[in-house]
């Protein structure tokens, strides 16, 4: 719980740090601050000497072409030479676990939470001494073992709900009989699902294929249901016993899941038989075309909108909507705000190897071809204190992100996913949404599957 | 006789229905290769039309994300001398575990076949802690460990073919002076010419297309992926995305196999045969 | 001669012997002895007995995929050497273009495993997009799919096969059967049919174990889709190693287990095989 007001508190600071930022052109102490850092950074690079080598092995295959590019520059600077590999969607532990066996294995990789910790302790090495630690805003977020040392450390913060099309939803709010006159009415799962299923009706009219996206259910390209979406019911279930973690997960927000993933497959471009074939790049092409209005997923998406060919949407069209399920009190509840990505440093690579590692990631957050790279490519909103407040990310999803943790009347949702038990467990889900889409599933059966799973899992992890 | 011929012509059209039928899946991934990524899921068994043509710009997008060109390189360098090695190394082996009795030999020979019928699962995991413990992770280790994995069935098929030559001819070249090395090259070595043709065929049919392998020995962060491996590593990381990226890689990894058949058609099919026959 | 040679040990055996040692015998002692570990590398393996060997049975993974497997190999088994055998007469009749059918049945033989994986997913989801569906909606389209692949790479082998053992039927026995008054029908199951006998089982095994290990197809055209309920024994095998942090000692058990099985089969091939020897 604690950890949670922290992020919060966190991603609501670094808000008001913005927006005061962009009033007050002459603020200089932060660029100030940072400055001997940068140079700290330096002087690890000349430690790392040229015998130390970089190996990233990359979660994000969306963003694969950027981290390649400052690869490149930093080698080209540096003369260290940094190989970036990114795993396939979903199968990051595999591929890590593949990968860390060989003789050339990844010196940077990440872990996505305290679970993902206790699977990959042996190979995390302490970060404590670190700049990139030093210059976080708000230590809490870090991963901590049992021994105080730091072992993860989170590099990015993201929020994610459903992206709309605010050109077709206002093309939608001119036509007669609309449920709804403008977006702020939309603030609880009634009003959604009467505005979704009305504009399904009139999609001729309204000039898309389906409201929302396909529901993408490739294996692999499931995360946005069985983990972010999931996220939702698990947090509400947290909320209510006032707990982080459980070894057993009732579900008792299970009739929420189902209410907004049946309204997303139901009124979809795509038949929901169809879905098993659909990829997250699908899902993100048919927003970014205007086939569809709305679609889940998080700022990160920015970059797979926009460089779609033949896009249609405009950028100052596409906002956020907060994922709305039916729960009491809905109405207060912001975007799903947090992070699931923290950076480790192989313990077992050569101390050569860990030196360069860190010298590169405190490069990327520091330097200023770094900083340029992660606000405006990776569209991250970093963590560190090292970014001035104008060197946050202007594309319009990470704006919205930053304009909901602002909003003191709404209440971020945090990422509770990174409690869930397993991939495996996820997996699991996943299919079985994929069955129950598929229609040869019930949904109790589904409900039943995922307490299952989660009991099963944790008692595995427990071992 | 005439009914004879008759049904021959229904069969012979039968035959042409399957050809088509065979050749479909070929046909309709070439096809697709030619589409914009975005159209192929509309109507897949379309003919690319003004709109939907896309040129070469899959091929281009395929070959640059998978680096293809070095991933033939290096299949074809992997295959090329894994055959070689386990043509030389294991005929030689052979050549002395038929002609040498005694109990190490036939321990060998039978530990030798005995690895013919273990699941490549059961070693999967320590061979590759082994290889990259001993630096065999590159294409060079690959070559080694290809002739110690392809060492059971082509000892085992060399074998059979030794036992039935004549001790003469070797006799008499000993005789003549020939140690029993100039013996093996000179003499041995050119009668189990249509063996060593069987087995090179088997071996680089398989050491070809293999995936396990050197995705796990060499990895991802290497250079050396090999096709089967770029063809997965594209797949997963991004052609779910790109489709038509894939199409043409998929073509593209067909095309020298294609031309490989086609051109030695004949040893293919006959090696193929012996081998079943043999092994 | 005998003796010069054995003095060669070094030249002729030993390159063999040591790239044998690393790529065979040193990992399968050491899976053996994994088998009963707690590892996560080979250096930190922990003994830990049979624990790993009652995981497996724990959850129903194992024993699904087996079932799958069984049923797969079965089905497979049968189609494809049925279909190879009626091309293969077909091919003997001497009719025009038999070259041309022959080099067209035999290639999809030389194209990989992951290459046909999803060469055939594109393929069979289009043909399932007209009807609002896909491979990994359903379990029993993985099934079908997947012995269609496998029909579709191994007829044109096993045709190879058969056209060679039809070849070597003598003629004379069949114009014999012809003077005699015989059928088609009965030549068939009479003459030819027993004549290729060897053939029959050859093509059998080699079914039998491409069936039974299959991998590469497996991955590539389902990964096990949906809920793992496509995923052979192989797959099933490399998804507890790899997949799951903390399996790896039950992975290499169910390794242990899948080579038993093999070998069971492979034995049986032998002792079939030299059955069969002795009677002729």
């Amino acid at each position: 719980m604690k950890k949670k007001f922290a992020s919060v508190l966190l991603c609501a600071a670094m808000a008001v740090s913005l927006l005061t930022g962009c009033g007050s052109t002459g603020e200089t102490q932060k660029p100030a601050e940072s400055k001997p850092a940068a140079e700290a950074s330096k002087d690890n690079n000349g430690g790392a000497d040229a015998t130390g080598s970089v190996y990233y092995l990359n979660f994000k295959p969306e963003v694969t072409a950027v981290w390649e590019s400052l690869a490149a520059k930093y080698t080209e600077e540096t003369g260290v030479p940094v190989k970036v590999v990114t795993a396939a969607q979903g199968t990051y532990e595999q591929t890590l676990m593949s990968e860390i066996a060989n003789a050339e294995a990844p010196t940077l990789f990440q872990i996505n939470g305290p679970i993902g910790y206790q699977n990959w302790k042996d190979y995390c090495a302490d970060l404590k001494d670190t700049d990139l630690y030093s210059w976080l805003l708000d230590k809490s977020l870090a991963i901590t073992g049992e021994d105080g040392g730091v072992y993860g450390i989170p590099y990015v913060v993201e929020g994610y709900g459903i992206i709309y099309n605010d050109a077709i939803m206002q093309k939608y709010f001119a036509l007669d009989g609309a449920k709804a006159a403008s977006m702020d009415e939309i603030n609880n799962f009634e009003t959604l699902k009467a505005v979704v299923e009305d504009m399904q009706a009139k999609k001729d009219q309204l000039g898309i294929e389906g409201v929302f996206a396909s529901t993408s259910l490739k294996t692999g390209d499931d995360w946005r249901w069985q983990t972010h979406l999931a996220n939702i019911p698990v947090y509400y279930e947290y909320k209510d016993k006032n707990i982080t973690d459980t070894d057993a997960l009732e579900f008792k927000y299970a009739e929420n899941y189902k209410n907004i993933f049946d309204l997303y497959i139901n009124n979809s471009c795509t038949a929901p038989g169809l879905l098993g074939s659909k990829a997250v790049d699908d899902s993100m092409a048919e927003f970014a075309l205007g086939k569809v209005a709305m679609v889940q997923n998080g700022n990160w998406a920015w970059g797979q909108i926009s460089g779609v060919d033949g896009n249609t949407v405009k950028a100052e069209d596409v906002k956020f909507l907060p994922i709305y399920t039916g729960v009491k009190g809905e109405e207060s509840q912001g975007l799903c705000t947090g992070t699931e990505n923290f950076f480790s440093i192989n313990s077992q690579a050569s101390p050569e190897d860990q030196a360069a590692s860190i010298a590169f990631v405190e490069w990327v957050f520091s330097s200023d071809t770094g900083k340029a790279a992660v606000t405006n490519d990776l569209g991250f909103i970093a963590p560190f204190n090292t970014f001035a407040d104008d060197e946050k990310p202007s594309d319009p999803l990470a704006q919205e992100v930053l304009r909901y943790m602002s909003d003191s009347s709404k209440t971020s949702v945090a990422w509770n996913f990174t409690s869930f038990p397993s991939q495996q467990f996820k997996d699991d889900f996943g299919a079985a949404l994929l069955e129950y889409a598929a229609g040869s599933m019930s949904w109790d059966d589904v409900k039943a599957l995922v307490v299952e799973r989660w009991a099963a899992e944790k008692a595995a992890i427990a071992q | 006789m005439k009914k004879k011929k008759l049904s021959n012509a229904i069969l012979f059209c039968v035959l042409c229905v399957l050809v088509v039928i065979f050749l479909t899946p070929i046909f309709f991934v070439v096809l697709n290769s030619f589409k914009g990524k975005l159209f192929i899921s509309n109507d897949p068994f379309a003919f690319p039309t003004k709109e939907t043509f896309a040129g070469l710009s899959n091929y281009i997008n395929g070959i640059e994300k998978t680096n293809f060109f070095a991933s033939f390189g290096w299949s074809a360098f992997i295959t090329v001398f894994s055959v070689l090695a386990i043509l030389l190394f294991t005929s030689m082996t052979a050549y002395y575990l038929t002609r040498v009795k005694t109990k190490i030999t036939s321990v060998l020979y039978y530990l030798f076949v005995f690895s013919m019928i273990v699941p490549f699962q059961m070693v999967m995991f320590t061979m590759s802690k082994l290889a990259n413990m001993t630096h065999l992770n590159n294409p060079v280790g690959m070559v080694i460990l290809y002739l110690g994995f392809g060492a059971g069935l082509s000892i085992f098929m060399f074998c059979g073919f030794i036992k039935s030559v004549p001790l003469d001819i070797e006799e008499a070249a000993m005789i003549d002076g020939c140690n029993p090395l100039q013996t093996f090259f000179k003499v041995v070595l050119p009668i189990l010419k249509p063996t060593a043709i069987t087995v090179a065929i088997l071996n680089a049919m398989w050491i070809w297309n293999d995936y396990l392998l050197p995705y796990l020995v060499i990895g991802l962060s290497t250079p050396y992926k090999t096709i089967p491996v770029s063809v997965q590593y594209l797949v997963g990381s991004y052609g779910a995305k790109d489709m038509g990226a894939m199409m043409a890689l998929l073509v593209l990894s067909i095309i020298p196999i294609i031309i490989f058949y086609l051109t030695c058609q004949k040893y293919i099919i006959e090696g193929v045969v012996a081998g079943a026959v043999k092994g | 001669m005998q003796k010069t040679l054995k003095r060669y040990f070094p030249i002729f055996v030993v390159p063999t012997l040591i790239a044998f040692s690393f790529a065979f015998i040193i990992p399968f002692v050491m899976g053996v002895y994994l088998s009963f570990c707690k590892f996560k590398t080979i250096t930190n393996a922990q003994f830990i007995g049979f624990d790993n060997y009652i995981k497996i049975f724990a959850d129903k993974d194992f024993l699904n995929s087996f079932l799958f497997t069984l049923k797969f190999s079965v089905v497979s088994i049968v189609t494809i050497n049925v279909f190879a055998f009626m091309l293969a007469l077909a091919l003997t009749k001497k009719i025009k273009g038999t070259n041309l059918f022959r080099t067209v049945f035999f290639m999809p033989n030389l194209i990989g495993g992951i290459i046909l994986g999803y060469i055939w997913q594109q393929m069979i989801n289009a043909v399932l997009l007209r009807y609002e569906t896909t491979l990994i909606a359903n379990a029993t389209y993985g099934f079908w799919g997947l012995v269609i692949l496998m029909n579709w790479q191994m007829i044109g082998y096993m045709m190879i096969i058969y056209i060679a053992g039809l070849q070597n039927v003598p003629t004379d026995l069949i114009e014999a059967a012809q003077i005699d008054g015989a059928t088609g029908w009965q030549i068939l199951t009479r003459v030819k049919i027993p004549m290729v006998m060897p053939s029959i089982t050859i093509c059998l095994f080699l079914t039998v174990s491409n069936s039974f290990k299959l991998f590469d197809q497996n991955l590539a055209l389902t990964a096990g889709a949906p809920s793992k309920k496509t995923a052979m024994m192989a797959l099933d095998i490399y998804n507890t190693f790899y997949g799951r942090t903390g399996f790896e000692g039950v992975g290499q058990a169910k390794a242990v287990l899948f080579f038993i099985i093999a070998a069971a089969i492979a034995l049986t091939q032998l002792a079939v095989t030299r059955r069969k020897e002795v009677e002729q």
